[in-house]
């Protein structure tokens, strides 16, 4: 795939959207007693040993690494799910099903950090690669298909596929545009010179990255 | 038709292919016995703990196709595909004799019904009949051209019916062994799929014979005539591959390749109900008391259908009719049968109880059922059979005469059996699992830890884990050579004991402190002739109940410190501190399958017994756990799912504070593991399993508390609910202080715990009025206002009420203000020579309140009067004077001073009697508004001293 070889074209890099994903909650069940915690981003806790609790991944991680939890997978990530979704992804072409936006990120942090507390790990890991195999080749492939539109609908892709496949894109669609339509788009550099726009209706589009 | 999901548990290990399993009830439903094609053993279940591990016959080779179960249940006979029939005591499972063997695998087995014969037959040729004494064979009968998979002996003994997996039946008279009839081809060829296995059925009464015939139905047929009577036929899309018959064969349940489940009401010919499950069931009983079917999966999955029949009609087992039935004229048929089914249902009235309550206002109602069915008949039918019946009066009347007095001895000897006798519950720790073989099981599970164990070969291995690491303190894990089976574990140490087995293995007992400063200060006592059925531990004490209902108790050092009799055997026992509480057994289960229980609660250290009494289950349940709650408080929980909660409210009561079936999910079981005031915690156990497992480590769940409230007509069960946990908390917190205030320690951080509750219900309360008037509830909610505890909530009550546009009730809320007040002032007043300043301040404040109150009501009243005064100014004056009052008067006591007495009287009359207030003479002299409002309003604001200088 067009970026994913190289980080630099990306617009962040895989562990800068990692770092977004850290964000998201997470169940734990603690195995210490700990008052609440108060964050700008929320209390979080009580911590009652046994208990299960929500709080986002970053502090999951780091409970975990001092061993004072067990993470509890989200209900996504169980074999059933991931191998009904497998087979959803082969099934259907053009669709992609249904994963949370940051199943890759969450999948690997979860793998490096709680290998323990993921039922049937080699199987979860092996199916999560293949599912992101698929849908990074359905997306290579959609965009083989793709010409002359001026924009890319895709939904229910991940962060990661975004961040891998946005600049292409963005920088395709450009290109397309340019190549459409040669006299009415003021090349970036000829912009301040002062050409006319074109008395085409066509409202101007600012291409997004 | 109503569609319920049945949960199935495992039974055997099924392999990837369908195969036949069989299922069957003891006599009294004790058991359960459950046997499958792919595997060679047999396991013996307890359906009422069907999460105990079966006892497991495993004396075959390979996998058992059949099962009987001689009538008395005291014998137990097994086929296999490795060609033997063994027999087996009933129920110890101990292996008696391999009491045949053919040369090609077994399929069919059945006992007659004096348990005297054993027919067995399967891919051989010939059916063997066996003397189940001696075990010679007393005859082959030989006729079937392919394997017969089913035999059936009439339940009057004359006849055996046979059936063969290419669809012939044949009737077979037991004397002479000869071939009555032989119907060919009238039930479906099974081909060579062993998994599915023909069968048929003699009515209970012996007068038909039911067969699965080809059209996905059932076919009746007569017993002396063989000849075809009627067919049940209905919703089954494949051929039907089992069927049973209720215990008085009025319902029958049948199974097919359809995966489903039909229940027919036999006398209509039509269904009652279904279900349908995942995989095809090839096999079903019926419980011989109760109404409930057992069925079980070709994987291995039984399961048991509970109140199959609905209750509006006849219980399965209502009836039970004899062997010989009467019926010498077709005509009289009916009513004679009720006569005697008369009798019978008060003679066996013994086995019927607990099953229907309503037993005695039944045989009318049952007639009625009965002629109506008839009539519901079709008339061509009703007509055959009546025709049927007449032609083969006389044939029976001779067969009948033969058989009169060994079937009446049968009969005698049938009914004593039947008499059934509900278990009283067997001795448990709470929180542990039983054992499960190569698994771990918790010995004891709380919100501390657990103590788990696993058996090896020679010994076992106990682990002791805190839930909270960090804190807890670390115990080595330990080899047990003792095999203990009960445990208890607190933040100070375990205790342990174990069973005795046999005279080597004496019953002992070990406590493992967690720390101590000597060495070895674990330490074991031992049990001669004496049997250790429960252990509890508390803050310095060890206790363990014995078979000889001994309560011992010990310190944790070891010594011997008391030993008590107890009234009857132990159920279970917990600790708390210096509480330790127990449960015993009263007396032996009422009929009705209700366990009498007491309980005690005994105050180790000061050696008292501050309760005692019965302990209440949800009937028809048993105890499933007993322990103490975060604060002390002790609690039940049942296997029907009600948390009970140890109130000393009432002189001591038992609140039922959780109902399991008012909160459960589809499928959900709940193990609890303790509670606190406000929560349950428990572990969510998917159905079917009841209990966790070691491993996933499992997770707390929280639940609210909720009384089991019935639905009102508010609507607000949860404020309801709330206003009721709170009441329970006040009360609790309550006597908590009083206890502390009589030890003479502090209780403020408790009084202000009571405050925010108090606080918390009054919000509720407010909340409740809220709805209570929205729904015009207005009798309801003066009484709610009467529960607020404090004034401020009652005015916002009033407020509420005026807002909501109800004077009426406003009215009443401020009578019941004023009521308060008026109270609250006396109470003062007789509390007032306790000091002078006090008194002063105390005297002034309760003033102060009272103007207030009078004032607002004087507002009222002005506001009511103002359109007749035309005094604008009287409006606005109304609350600044108020303001007025209230600031004015704390600040110049002294000038109150002198008048003080003579104010709160004052108050008094004022607050009783506002409408005479005029008249009063003291109103003028205390300056308080005596007059006419709107004097008043005119000149009070514009001299605020006026007051004081009046006085």
């Amino acid at each position: 795939m067009a970026g994913q070889s190289d980080p630099h074209i990306s617009l962040f890099s895989a562990e800068e959207v990692e770092f977004m994903a850290e964000d998201e909650l997470i169940e734990i069940v603690p195995n210490m007693r700990m008052d609440p915690l108060n964050f700008i981003c929320g209390d979080f806790g009580p911590f009652l040993p046994q208990i299960a609790t929500q709080v986002p991944m970053w502090l999951a991680v780091a409970l975990k690494k001092r061993g004072k939890c067990a993470i509890r997978p989200p209900l996504w990530m169980s074999v059933e799910n991931l191998t009904k979704v497998l087979e959803g992804e082969r099934d259907s072409q053009g669709a992609f099903q249904v994963l949370p936006f940051h199943y890759v990120e969450i999948s690997r942090l979860l793998f490096d950090h709680a290998r323990d507390d993921i039922p049937d790990m080699y199987m979860v890991r092996s199916l999560i690669e293949d599912i992101r195999d698929v849908r990074v080749h359905k997306v290579e492939t959609s965009l083989e298909k793709f010409s002359g539109t001026s924009a890319v609908k895709i939904p229910n892709l991940s962060a990661m596929e975004v961040n891998i496949i946005r600049p292409f894109v963005g920088r395709a669609l450009q290109a397309f545009y340019k190549h459409d339509n040669p006299e009415k788009i003021p090349d970036v550099d000829r912009a301040s010179s002062g050409q006319t726009r074109v008395a085409n209706n066509e409202p101007r589009r600012p291409l997004r990255r | 038709m109503k569609i319920k999901s049945l949960k199935l548990r495992e039974a055997h290990k099924g392999s990837a292919n369908a195969s036949f399993c069989s299922i069957l009830w003891d006599l009294n439903a004790h058991h359960l016995v459950t046997a499958s094609s792919s595997e060679p053993s047999i396991s013996i279940h307890d359906p009422l703990l069907p999460s105990n591990p079966p006892r497991v016959l495993r004396h075959h080779r390979d996998g058992v196709t059949a099962l009987a179960l001689s009538p008395n249940s005291t014998c137990l006979s097994s086929g296999s595909i490795d060609h033997s029939v063994k027999l087996y005591k009933f129920p110890g499972g101990e292996f008696e004799t391999n009491i045949t063997r053919f040369t090609l695998p077994i399929r069919a087995l059945a006992f007659n019904k004096s348990g005297s014969m054993l027919a067995a037959a399967g891919d051989d040729e010939g059916i063997k009949l066996i003397n189940t004494i001696d075990g010679s064979i007393a005859r082959v009968l030989k006729g079937h051209r392919g394997p017969v998979t089913g035999l059936a002996f009439d339940p009057n003994g004359e006849y055996l019916a046979s059936i063969d997996s290419i669809g012939t039946v044949i009737y077979w008279e037991l004397q002479s062994g000869r071939t009555l009839y032989t119907l060919k081809g009238v039930a479906p060829d099974t081909g060579s799929d062993t998994s599915i296995l023909n069968v048929l059925s003699w009515s209970p009464d012996g007068e038909t014979l039911a067969v699965p015939g080809l059209k996905n139905d059932i076919v009746m047929y007569d017993r002396d005539t063989a000849e075809k009577l009627f067919t049940l036929r209905g919703d089954h899309t494949q051929p039907i591959c089992f069927m049973s018959w209720s215990p008085n064969g009025k319902y029958m349940a049948t199974s097919s390749l359809d995966k489903q489940i039909l229940i027919w009401d036999v006398n209509r010919k039509q269904d009652i109900d279904r279900q349908k499950f995942d995989n095809r069931i090839c096999c079903m009983a019926w419980k011989p008391i109760g109404n409930a079917l057992a069925v079980i999966d070709v994987m291995g999955k039984y399961g048991v259908w509970e109140s199959v029949v609905p209750s509006s009609m006849k219980s399965p087992t209502e009836d039970i009719p004899s062997s010989r039935s009467k019926n010498s004229n077709g005509l009289l048929f009916f009513d004679e049968e009720d006569e005697e089914d008369q009798e019978l249902s008060m003679s066996g009235s013994l086995s019927d109880l607990g099953e229907d309550s309503h037993g005695e206002s039944e045989p009318p109602s049952r007639k009625r059922l009965r002629k109506q069915s008839v009539i519901d008949d079709d008339q061509h039918e009703d007509v055959y059979n009546e025709l049927n019946l007449c032609t083969k009066t006389e044939y029976r009347k001779k067969v009948h005469r033969i058989n009169k007095e060994s079937s009446d001895k049968e009969r005698d000897g049938s009914r004593s059996m039947m008499t059934f006798r509900p278990k009283m519950q067997e001795a448990f720790q709470p929180g542990s699992t039983p054992p499960q073989p190569g698994k771990r099981n918790f010995l004891c599970y709380n919100m501390l830890g657990s103590i788990t164990t696993i058996k090896h070969d020679e010994y076992s291995h106990i682990e002791i884990d805190f839930h909270d690491t960090s804190t807890g303190p670390r115990v080595p894990p330990m080899t047990d050579y003792y095999g203990f089976t009960m445990a208890s574990l607190n933040e100070n140490g375990s205790v342990f004991a174990n069973p005795c087995k046999g005279e080597k293995n004496m019953s002992t007992l070990m406590y493992r402190p967690f720390s101590s400063w000597a060495n070895n200060s674990e330490w074991y006592m031992r049990f001669e002739g004496e049997e250790v059925k429960a252990v509890a531990l508390g803050g310095t004490w060890v206790a363990a109940v014995t078979s000889l209902n001994f309560l011992r108790i010990y310190t944790d050092g070891g010594l011997q410190k008391h030993i008590l009799s107890l009234n009857g055997p132990v159920v279970t026992a917990a600790g708390f501190k210096d509480e330790l509480a127990i449960v015993t057994h009263i007396s032996d289960c009422l009929p009705s399958n209700e366990q009498m229980l007491e309980f005690r609660i005994f105050n180790i250290s000061k050696g008292t017994q501050p309760f005692k009494g019965h302990l209440p289950l949800t009937p028809g349940s048993y105890l499933t756990w007993f322990g103490f709650t975060e604060e002390g408080q002790l609690s039940s929980y049942d296997s029907k799912g009600v948390l009970r909660v140890f109130t000393s409210q009432y002189g001591g009561n038992w609140l039922p504070l959780f109902s399991a079936s008012k909160e459960r999910k589809s499928g959900e079981n709940y193990w609890v593991v303790g509670l606190n005031a406000s929560k349950l915690f428990c572990i969510v156990c998917k159905n079917p399993d009841s209990f966790p497992q070691v491993l996933p480590k499992p997770v707390l769940t929280l639940l609210n508390l909720s009384f089991p409230l019935a639905s009102s007509d508010l609507g607000e069960e949860a404020l309801e609910n709330e206003f009721m946990l709170n009441n329970l908390h006040l009360s609790q917190i309550q006597k908590r202080i009083e206890v502390m205030a009589d030890e003479g320690l502090d209780t403020t951080p408790l009084d202000d715990e009571a405050f925010d509750i108090e606080a918390a219900q009054d919000r509720c309360i407010f909340r409740l009025i809220a709805s209570c008037c929205n729904g015009d509830k207005l009798v309801r909610a003066t009484e709610l206002v009467k529960l607020l505890s404090v004034e401020k909530s009652v005015r916002g009550a009033i407020q509420l009420a005026t807002a909501l546009k109800l004077p009426i009730l406003a009215e009443r809320f401020n009578n019941i203000l004023e009521e308060r007040l008026q109270s609250k002032t006396e109470v003062l007043k007789t509390s007032l020579p306790r000091s002078k300043h006090d008194r002063n301040v105390k005297a002034d404040v309760a003033a102060s309140m009272a103007l207030t109150a009078t004032e607002r009501n004087g507002d009222q009243t002005a506001c009511l009067e103002d359109s007749r005064e035309v005094n604008d100014a009287g409006k606005n004056a109304g609350p600044s004077q108020v303001k007025n009052l209230q600031t004015q008067r704390p600040s110049n006591p002294f000038l109150k001073l002198p008048n003080n007495q003579e104010e709160k009287k004052v108050e008094e009359v004022m607050s009783e009697s506002q409408s005479q207030g005029p008249s009063n003479p003291f109103f003028k002299s205390s300056n308080k508004v005596g007059e006419a409002t709107g004097i008043q309003q005119s000149h009070r604001p514009s001299n605020p001293f006026l007051k004081s200088t009046a006085k």
